[in-house]
């Protein structure tokens, strides 16, 4: 199988692993930031019980709070990333007028889509992939939630009050 | 043939070209001469299709489009490679794009100016990349290669080496427009001498012709810009009262 040139999708002379460098620095900052829903989860969990006599007993009146609540912006850091690239784009454009005038040749290639398509593919990968990332954490922390909270605690329509926040 | 056909093009308020008309044949060298603002830089932009222009330019009877932009190159003194690429990388970028890329001719002209294949470009010196910026407009297999005041920068020895590298390896069909305030040195190698001032065309002549009259290049360039050879004793004598 041919190996994706990364190369070819950035414009020339830019280094294609350096910026992949600088998204898994940005997904790694906002994977920690997203572990604030943990906490929140395990302070609002405990919260549930009360300790009689050296055990944890599930308050009778004990409600979880929603999840899309819980969640709030622990999640915005990968829509920040996927924002960046906006940055990332205006970058690979300035980059053909930087230091010389590439974007003359750019301009003038056969191909009048190869200037946008080198300016254009990685960021937007970068942002899917971004995108991706937050939707399977989203996933597993819904997972989570709902595996450890315990039924009598939940509000119904958990799902659709997640996808009225989303929407 | 790329033909010009009453081009007109403003800057805001100011005329850049003023109507200009004029003819490229395949096959010649053609000089391109004027003072600082003469519309030269503009002229071979909007061949290239870089600015909006009034009027029409066609290569060989059609408007220049994506199908037959290849046919036509370009070198400028502001330098159009990458400059964190190599040699080598830009050699890759144009076999891919420029199917007539020339990669023998490219070889030889590496090779003669000695210039490193795997270093990134924003390391060679300026004559460097200058003559790197040639190299990729000769060996792109375009038919006209525009040249922009391409040798800034470089030595006396480098641009005649340059010179007597061009004559030798231009082919039939290959036509070269060279704008240079270097009039001297390249009246021995252009075909053809096309003046601009204040964006008009104020002259356009053969060396041949001006063979014929028993003229050179620079007798012309001042005739055509009405030169007046005692403006400087005369500024002196302004500026000295006399003494000079």
């Amino acid at each position: 199988m041919k190996q994706l040139d990364l190369q070819r999708l950035v414009p020339p002379g830019v280094d294609a692993r350096q910026e992949l460098r600088w998204l898994l620095v940005g997904w790694a900052l906002s994977f920690v930031y997203s572990l604030g829903f943990a906490m929140r989860l395990a302070q609002e969990l405990s919260a549930l019980y009360r300790v009689t006599g050296g055990k944890r007993v599930l308050r009778i009146d004990a409600v979880m709070p929603d999840f899309a609540g819980l969640l709030g912006s622990h999640l915005y850091g990968f829509l920040l990333v996927a924002l960046c690239m906006l940055a990332v784009v205006t970058y690979h454009y300035f980059y053909h007028r930087q230091g010389s005038k590439s974007i003359y040749l750019m301009r003038r290639l056969p191909d009048g889509m190869e200037l946008h398509r080198r300016c254009w593919t990685l960021p937007v990968l970068m942002a899917l992939a971004s995108l991706l990332a937050a939707f399977v954490l989203l996933m597993i922390y819904y997972a989570i939630y709902m595996f450890v909270t315990p039924e009598s605690c939940l509000t119904p329509g958990q799902w659709q009050k997640l996808w009225s926040v989303i929407l | 043939m790329i033909e010009l056909k009453h081009v007109s093009k403003s800057y805001g308020g100011k005329q850049a070209l003023d109507d200009v008309s004029l003819t490229l044949p395949q096959g010649e060298i053609v000089g391109l001469f004027g003072e600082n603002g003469a519309g030269k830089t503009t002229l071979m932009k909007c061949i290239l299709g870089f600015l909006r222009y009034d009027g029409e330019i066609t290569l060989d009877g059609a408007p220049i489009s994506r199908k037959t932009i290849e046919r036509i190159s370009f070198a400028t003194s502001e330098h159009s490679f990458f400059p964190n690429l190599t040699a080598q990388g830009h050699r890759e970028f144009y076999v891919e794009h420029f199917p007539k890329f020339d990669d023998k001719r490219f070889t030889a002209l590496m090779d003669f100016f000695e210039l490193p294949m795997h270093k990134p470009l924003r390391g060679f010196s300026t004559g460097q990349k200058n003559q790197f910026e040639v190299i990729l407009s000769l060996c792109q297999g375009a038919d006209y290669i525009l040249m922009d005041e391409p040798f800034a920068g470089n030595d006396v020895f480098n641009r005649e080496d340059f010179y007597k590298v061009l004559l030798g390896i231009l082919r039939e069909h290959e036509t070269v427009l060279l704008s240079t305030h270097l009039l001297e040195e390249v009246a021995g190698f252009i075909g053809r001498a096309v003046l601009l001032r204040q964006g008009q065309i104020a002259g356009d002549v053969s060396m041949l012709e001006l063979e014929e009259q028993g003229s050179d290049l620079m007798t012309f360039v001042k005739q055509t810009y009405r030169y007046r050879a005692d403006r400087v004793s005369r500024a002196l004598d302004d500026l000295t009262g006399g003494d000079a």
